[in-house]
């Protein structure tokens, strides 16, 4: 479909089947790979960057960095109770282990031990990935654990995965906005929230277990790394920008769609222009970065 | 034998050097609390690694060259952004993240375009996620053996002035000492040992071997040069029990880097436990301690009101405690001589000497409080209660000169005498 695109001509020809999409005149089973890619990277955006700002208000985005790699172990888990299924029952279930191992451990080091907290979280996901990979290689009997699971394989996504990633998308969306004051108020003000009975830790734990979901879901398509950059790059963007939560959160889950379709779009560009397949995992992460040095020059007088 | 044999040579005395370096560094990482920016520099270090093997895929030592020089300068390239950022006032937890995460993915990026170009390098270049020992030869042990030889020196070196700027940077500052310079040094060294570690245990696991055989040396010492010393021997070790493992268990394949992190988390937890001044089982076994003598000790006040004998049961109505707990405490005091069992409970001479001693604690205490601090009388008590297991014989003294060794307290009760 998109074989003869360039960066712009991927544009025109992904908004007109967009627009066929909305209308009803494209089903589900018609989506051309790339579109797929746009539609998982964008749904994973949205949600990275709303919890994302949430992550970076309360300070806890070295956590999520922890989870993105404890939930190896929490796979490796599911994966031993299970099988090799990975609906959304079992990714849940992953998530949860992986989320309360890792909270739990983390503030059991800093409490028992009294230990710093990055120390803490330090040695906890050190620990825990290790473990994961040492499971993994004496049950799979292979030493090479693939590098898919840093930067995932956007290329090898299927319709299953567009659908698991929607069932995702929705459950951290409804939660967000069932509860939205309840996070906006625990995020901002611990003490107050407290004081009228909701409580912060709740929804520390929460947080986790939906970065946990969101990680996993994310793992298989796009790696870890791109969805931790997904978690703190749009946001930091948005935070430069707005001073304003809503406005925040608006803002970044727009960012992120516009990357998700311009990670694909260059990404195909490459591809048929210069023949140069490249990681569009790699791409997106790229361009963030590259997006956040731009948004820092408006400031850099100030700074 | 392993250290003979020439396959397992190399890797075992390589991966003992580099944890031996980052061992090292993590303490002052540690003592900062800046821990997690190994994690996020480790993580920077991999574009640095991959456009080496881009540009540069032809001699192995050459390479080997080149792979140091780009993933040290990648390194200190992200330290410079975190700093820039800083005065952006990010908190530093969202800039560790962002840099760990896109500069990480700049490498992949590069690195699947080396996939189609250089197949093999790419291989190459994979290890760096995970770690790679097995492939090390005597070269890499000379070149790597060399710059933790550089660390090392330099901690050994510039102990003094180390310490001094991270336990009184302002005295430091006084003396004159090249603070900056001193900074930056630790900078580039922690960037070196990273540099150098990452073969081992690769980028994803290095930050656990900055800090788990620091937090092993912290728990056990107090001193600077104490956690130094352990820490580096718990890293030596776990460099070696983690390659002694994956050789000699041929059952099942368990991959070296994530061993060598494995033993030393279970250091730093066997640490974290057993330490014999911190650890948790001597603050629980302390505390235990404490609750036992504050039982025995209530007890021994029940009996001195109830004119020195009582049954069971009148010293459960006084003190709310589990009957087979104050049967077993009663048990205690008859065994260390201060009651004896007759009809009741009762004092022996000792027992009674160490009541008095009690109740003397707790009543000077409260008319300490009313005297010196005009406390009023009614409030005294719950403060005494306490008060009266803590106090010294040393205090105790000063307290009876500071208030002129008097007969009453504030309630106009008796104070029993001290012994002389």
């Amino acid at each position: 479909m998109y074989d003869t695109c360039n960066f712009f001509s991927f544009f025109g020809l992904f908004f007109q089947r967009l627009k066929l999409f909305c209308v009803g005149n494209l089903s589900l089973v018609e989506l051309a790979s790339d579109e797929i890619q746009v539609g998982i990277l964008a749904l994973l955006g949205i949600t990275a960057s709303l919890l994302g700002s949430f992550l970076i208000l309360r300070r806890m985005t070295m956590l999520a960095n922890s989870l993105s790699h404890t939930i190896l172990l929490g796979i490796v888990i599911a994966y031993l109770l299970f099988g090799y299924t990975l609906d959304l029952k079992v990714m849940g279930f992953a998530a949860l282990i992986s989320a309360l191992l890792t909270a739990l451990l983390t503030e059991g080091l800093v409490k028992l031990f009294r230990l710093n907290e990055d120390a803490s979280i330090g040695l906890v996901f050190s620990t825990l990935f290790a473990l994961g990979i040492v499971l993994i290689t004496t049950m799979t009997r292979n030493a090479h654990i693939g590098s898919e699971i840093i930067m995932g394989n956007l290329d090898a996504v299927k319709l299953s995965d567009l659908k698991l990633t929607a069932a995702v998308f929705a459950l951290n969306v409804g939660a967000l906005l069932l509860l939205f004051r309840g996070y906006a108020l625990t995020s901002f003000d611990a003490g107050f929230a407290k004081q009228i009975g909701i409580s912060p830790r709740i929804f520390h734990y929460i947080l986790m277990v939906q970065t946990a979901l969101t990680s996993i879901a994310a793992f298989r398509a796009v790696g870890v790394v791109l969805v931790l950059a997904l978690f703190v790059g749009p946001p930091l963007i948005a935070r430069l920008l707005t001073k304003r939560l809503k406005s925040m959160l608006l803002l970044s889950s727009l960012l992120s769609v516009v990357f998700a379709i311009c990670s694909v779009a260059l990404s195909r560009h490459f591809y048929n222009v210069y023949a140069a397949p490249l990681s569009t995992a790699g791409l997106t992460a790229t361009l963030i970065l590259i997006g956040f040095i731009l948004s820092l020059i408006p400031k850099w007088r100030t700074a | 034998m392993i250290f003979l044999d020439p396959i397992t040579r190399a890797p075992l005395i390589g991966s003992m050097l580099m944890t031996l370096s980052s061992a090292l560094i993590g303490v002052f990482l540690l003592i900062r609390k800046r821990s997690l920016v190994g994690e996020a520099l480790s993580h920077a270090a991999y574009p640095g690694v991959v456009i080496a093997a881009f540009f540069f895929p032809q001699s192995d030592a050459l390479k080997t060259f080149c792979i140091l020089g780009g993933a040290l300068f990648f390194t200190l390239i992200a330290m410079s952004f975190m700093d820039l950022l800083k005065r952006f006032r990010f908190h530093e937890d969202a800039v560790l993240t962002l840099t760990l995460s896109t500069f990480l993915g700049v490498g992949i990026l590069i690195a699947s375009r080396l996939q189609f170009t250089n197949p093999l390098a790419y291989v190459q270049i994979g290890q760096f996620l995970y770690g790679q020992v097995a492939t090390m030869r005597d070269f890499h042990i000379l070149l790597y053996g060399t710059l933790s030889a550089v660390v090392v020196t330099f901690v050994v070196l510039f102990y003094h002035p180390l310490r001094l700027m991270h336990f009184n940077p302002s005295y430091a500052k006084i003396l004159g000492m090249k603070h900056r310079i001193l900074e930056r040094s630790l900078k580039l060294l922690t960037a070196l040992s990273i540099v150098i570690g990452i073969r081992t245990v690769g980028v994803v696991l290095m930050s656990g071997m900055l800090i788990a055989p620091a937090i092993a040396g912290r728990s056990l010492s107090h001193k600077l040069s104490g956690i130094l010393w352990i820490s580096a021997s718990v890293g030596l070790l776990s460099g070696f029990l983690g390659n002694y493992f994956s050789t000699e268990i041929t059952s099942v394949h368990l991959p070296i880097g994530p061993m060598i992190l494995l033993c030393a988390a279970s250091f730093a937890l066997l640490a974290l436990f057993l330490s014999p001044e911190r650890g948790l089982i001597v603050r629980w076994f302390r505390i235990f301690r404490f609750n036992k003598q504050r039982r025995e000790e209530n007890i021994l006040k029940t009996l001195w009101k109830n004119e020195g004998a009582c049954s069971l049961q009148a010293i459960q109505s006084y003190l709310p405690l589990p009957k087979i707990v104050l049967f077993l405490e009663l048990r205690a005091l008859i065994y260390q001589g201060f009651i004896e069992k007759r009809a009741l409970y009762q004092f022996t001479p000792d027992g009674r000497k160490k009541a008095a001693r009690i109740v003397r604690l707790h009543r000077l205490w409260e008319l300490y409080l009313f005297h010196q601090h005009r406390v009023c009388p009614e409030k005294v008590h719950t403060s005494a209660d306490e008060m009266e297991h803590i106090i010294t014989p040393n205090v105790e003294k000063r307290l009876a000169d500071l208030l002129g060794n008097p007969e009453k307290d504030p309630h106009d009760k008796p104070i029993p005498r001290g012994e002389v």
